[in-house]
């Protein structure tokens, strides 16, 4: 095991990867396949991710193989049965890496450095070791040989999107890098480029990142406003309702579906339009309860970004990796007997506006955690556009893995690392907000505000919506979503 | 009119040269309907049936009034010639005048105070003098609507009244139409939709019935919004002479090898686990051959289909050929989607993204579900001319999703043929459509098929979906 690669760096050069991050043009993806036509390419893993990313390439006409463990073989594990069914060309390590010019490590996080050790030594010379992730090389610090060029290439989104919208004939954003410490020959770039035209993220917006701003935005996302703060909130408000006299059945309906409802508001138009959907009483509600959030949280979010910079959270996790992950499986455990949880959605119709109107208190936490998040990671000298992309962009994401079958489902789609981190923000931010909950009452969640007329005083509500629109992550986020309308969506 | 009048699996033949055959038909006094139909399917002769015209063949008829005002060309060709044979009957060495156009409308007229009105709003003040033989057709036309209009008839049969009538007779007649709904039950022939009165009640919808007959296909309530939308409709693809529309020439497919079949499958299977679902099937598709595919459901026939356009993952562990490519040498599905077009039941339900029926349409031209590109005007205006085709000009902009599920289908065989492909799949493409949405669907196709460029395979089990011009059948068999 080697050591943090980021705290090898020095300063200059760690903000100079921190702050790379820039949104591809179509035309530099005019040369579309090239780069890998002709090559063997295999997968190893056949999860979701390696699964559909290998459907994709090779209906793309690239060579795709999978090479599974002998016991994955031996036993037709589902992988083995994945990749048998869709007919693709099976064998072992031993078999197929030697005979590959890339190997695509989609395997969990976890198993990265296992995987690579295995896998090196048998890759040929000169060939291309691609991952979706970069936790192994940033955090890890695997050293990987020099003769191989390193590439990362990384949907933005579940394996199964990645193949439904391919097949639509679109495709979803990816984030791709070139390690610069293994790119021999140069063609680290021309080779990942080819290979998102591959799975089709071309067509969907490439946004060119590095290793290291790619683990260190990723992780700060995923375990602060993505799932952290889903699951503190669907806990704590959930609590609340229940304490305040609401039906147990609609609490928990409310939640489940409520993350999905506001945040689908917010994957189109942004924390504004969520809160343009309250009326103009609720939203100036909903901004103050933010603005109180996030003065109560914002050393919390710190701390995080903090860790993941420093590398204090990758350590700490690695050693609950080395422990058997006693922490994490203690952790789901508790998680699965909330009260939330324990009790499922009432049979009682809410419709879609009902969600906004009764749902302000999480309207005030998704706006005060995307916004914290964004904040704290542009501080740390990650750039803007990589911010937005683990902040805003995939919280709706997170929230309609709640919706399909609250935390746990959140839990198990997202990766070990994203769910470690998730339960530590959740450990600290409960406690954190519970003065705060003793002042909330069902108007804010629950019931709505129980207002005679929907008056309010237009210099406030004048200074609210200014505060909204100017907030950095709206611009970044309008850019963006621009970019992405012009593609996709043409009504 | 007093009572209803009831057909009852009513047959009857004119001079045994048409057939209207086991037409089931009420008309209650309140109501008032409209023919209508596609050419040759027997309009003007229900119509004519109600003033008690035709040979009975069979079935019941009852409360057919007595005194039936009838404006027709039949009946107006009638009485010219009945004028012209007084001419003949002339014994006298004279130039005989025939009956003037006063005696024509005042002589047995039950109401002489409307006609001599309304003699006076057709503008026919200064004819009475003529001969009736001597008016023009428009002229008489008018003489044979006074002479209905003013005989206080119990039931009055239109046969296309305003065949070349001047917008302002037009709009008069109208109105007056209008102010006699209460006391006088109306029955229209129109073959035109849009020139139908708003107090229209009730449409019945003729189709053609063998090479001499016609039947009553579809009785619709106006206030049945949708199934009048989709007559209008109907009516439309079936009586208009549309051509479909050309393709976009710089969206141009590249040229196929014309002595190449379009798909050869050599042993093609399908399994799973030790589950074989297609067993070693040989199939070749020449161009200009349309096939229709059957069999019983789970005997694979989805799966070959999207062994053929590359959908199915399998695919790529057989033995084909499809539009010059070996599958699995380094092809993209989307060169190989770019020949087909392809029409099904779950293409409709993964057609889910909000888009306009216009996009629906131009996303032919790229594949793709939904829009990712810019379209070009020329793109644009084919999708417009598709729109006519299919009578939906005025859903341009509405979102896809909205449309009923039939308009929908309608719109993805647009969307299939919009850049001519060399094949075109339809798999069941009727399959979850009502009667009248089904009739819609058949006639897009055979329109299709008419044309050359596109060989059709066409998979269904209902063996009443024929479609003319198929002539080769493959059944798939169920593996035990």
């Amino acid at each position: 095991m080697g050591n943090n690669y980021f705290n090898t760096l020095p300063l200059r050069e760690q903000l100079a990867e921190l702050a790379k991050c820039r949104f591809m043009d179509m035309s530099e993806f005019a040369d579309g396949v090239e780069a890998l036509k002709g090559k063997k390419m295999v997968v190893v893993g056949c999860g979701a991710q390696g699964l559909n990313q290998g459907l994709n390439l090779r209906d793309s006409g690239l060579d795709v193989a999978y090479a599974l463990r002998p016991e994955a073989i031996e036993q037709k594990r589902q992988s083995w049965k994945n990749a048998t069914e869709n007919g693709f060309v099976v064998g072992t390590y031993e078999e197929l890496i030697p005979t590959a010019d890339v190997v695509l490590n989609l395997t969990p996080d976890k198993q990265h450095s296992s995987v690579v050790e295995a896998v090196m030594p048998l890759m040929k010379e000169g060939a291309c070791l691609s991952y979706s992730h970069g936790f192994n090389i940033v955090e890890e610090g695997m050293k990987i040989r020099d003769d191989l060029t390193v590439i990362m290439v990384a949907p933005k989104c579940p394996g199964s999107e990645v193949r439904a919208e391919y097949v639509r004939g679109f495709g979803v954003p990816t984030l791709i890098a070139v390690h610069e410490d293994n790119d021999p020959k140069g063609e680290g770039l021309a080779l990942a480029k080819a290979y998102a035209v591959g799975t089709g993220g071309h067509k969907a917006g490439v946004l060119m990142s590095s290793f290291i701003a790619e683990v260190k935005s990723d992780l700060m996302g995923e375990q602060t406003i993505l799932c952290g703060m889903l699951q503190t909130g669907s806990i704590l408000c959930f609590d609340k309702m229940v304490e305040e006299g609401i039906d147990a059945g609609y609490a928990s309906k409310l939640i489940q579906y409520g993350w999905e409802t506001i945040t689908e508001a917010l994957k189109y138009g942004g924390v504004t339009n969520m809160l343009d959907r309250l009326s103009n009483p609720a939203k100036i509600k909903a901004f103050d309860l933010a603005e109180e959030l996030k003065v109560i949280m914002r050393p919390l979010y710190n701390k995080h970004q903090d860790d993941i910079i420093d590398g204090t959270f990758s350590r700490v996790m690695m050693e609950d990796w080395a422990n058997d992950d006693a922490n994490l499986l203690k952790w789901r455990a508790e998680t699965a007997e909330t009260n939330f949880e324990k009790t499922p959605a009432g049979d009682v119709e809410i419709s879609e506006q009902e969600f906004f109107d009764n749902g302000i208190l999480m309207v005030a936490m998704v706006k005060a955690g995307v916004e914290l998040a964004f904040e704290t990671m542009t501080a740390a000298g990650i750039i803007a556009e990589s911010a937005y992309y683990e902040s805003l962009h995939e919280t709706p994401l997170i929230a309609n893995t709640i919706a399909r079958k609250k935390l746990y489902e959140m839990n198990a789609t997202i990766s070990d690392t994203a769910e470690y981190g998730c339960y530590l923000y959740n450990h600290a931010c409960v406690p954190l907000l519970a003065d705060f909950m003793k002042g909330i009452k069902t108007d804010v969640i629950g019931k709505g505000l129980s207002v005679e007329d929907n008056g309010v005083d237009n210099a406030r509500l004048i200074e609210v919506n200014a505060a909204l629109r100017a907030h950095p992550v709206e611009a970044v986020g309008s850019r963006l979503r621009g970019y992405m309308a012009d593609m996709k969506k043409i009504v | 009119m007093d009572s209803r009048i009831c057909l009852e699996n009513f047959s009857v033949n004119f001079d045994e040269r048409f057939h209207l055959n086991n037409i089931d038909w009420t008309i209650e006094p309140s109501q008032h309907w409209v023919i209508t139909g596609t050419n040759g399917s027997g309009k003007s002769a229900l119509a004519a049936v109600l003033a008690g015209v035709g040979e009975m063949e069979s079935g019941q008829i009852s409360g057919l009034p007595s005194r039936v005002g009838l404006v027709s060309f039949e009946a107006q060709a009638e009485l010219i010639a009945k004028e012209l044979k007084k001419d003949d009957a002339d014994i006298m060495d004279v130039i005989a005048i025939g009956t003037p156009v006063q005696e024509m409308i005042f002589e047995n007229c039950a109401d002489p105070e409307l006609a001599a009105e309304l003699v006076e709003k057709f503008g026919l003040s200064h004819l009475l003098d003529r001969a009736f033989r001597k008016l023009s057709t428009g002229e008489t036309r008018k003489v044979m609507l006074i002479r209905a209009l003013s005989s206080k008839p119990d039931l009055l049969i239109l046969d296309e009244p305003f065949d070349g009538l001047d917008a302002d007779t037009l709009a008069m007649l109208q109105q007056h139409l209008a102010s006699i709904i209460d006391t006088t039950p109306m029955v229209m022939v129109l073959n035109r939709f849009d020139e139908m009165p708003s107090f229209i009640t009730h449409v019945a919808y003729l189709e053609k019935d063998g090479h001499d007959g016609g039947k009553l296909a579809f009785k619709v309530d106006r206030k049945d919004e949708s199934a009048f939308a989709e007559l209008y409709q109907l009516l439309h693809l079936k009586t208009t002479d549309l051509q479909v529309p050309e393709t976009d020439p710089a969206s141009k497919l590249p040229a196929l090898d014309p002595q190449q079949p379009l798909v050869k499958l050599t042993d093609a299977t399908i399994k799973y686990d030790d589950t074989v679902i297609v067993d070693k099937l040989n199939w070749t598709i020449e161009p200009g051959k349309h096939w229709q595919l059957s069999g019983p459901n789970g005997s694979g026939k989805t799966g070959v289909l999207s062994l053929i356009t590359g959908d199915h993952p399998q695919c790529y562990v057989n033995d084909i050929f499809v539009f010059g490519f070996q599958r699995g040498n380094g092809e993209s599905i989307w060169q190989i989607k770019q020949f087909i077009g392809y029409v099904s039941t779950s293409l409709q339900w993964e057609y889910r993204v909000s888009v306009s029926c216009k996009n629906v349409i131009i996303s032919g031209f790229y594949d793709s579900i939904g829009m990712y590109t810019k379209s070009t005007d020329s793109q644009k205006k084919i999708a417009d001319e598709w729109l006519a085709l299919l009578g939906m000009s005025d859903r341009a902009d509405q979102p896809f999703n909205k449309l009923s599920y039939g308009d929908q289908r309608l719109l993805l065989i647009a969307r299939a043929m919009v850049k001519h492909p060399p094949l075109l799949i339809l798999d069941e493409p009727c399959l979850g459509l009502d009667d009248m949405n089904r009739q819609l669907v058949l006639a897009l196709i055979e329109k299709i098929c008419a044309g050359k460029e596109t060989t059709v395979l066409y998979v269904n089990h209902h063996a009443e979906d024929q479609i003319a011009g198929i002539e080769n059948y493959l059944a798939l068999q169920k593996n035990a």
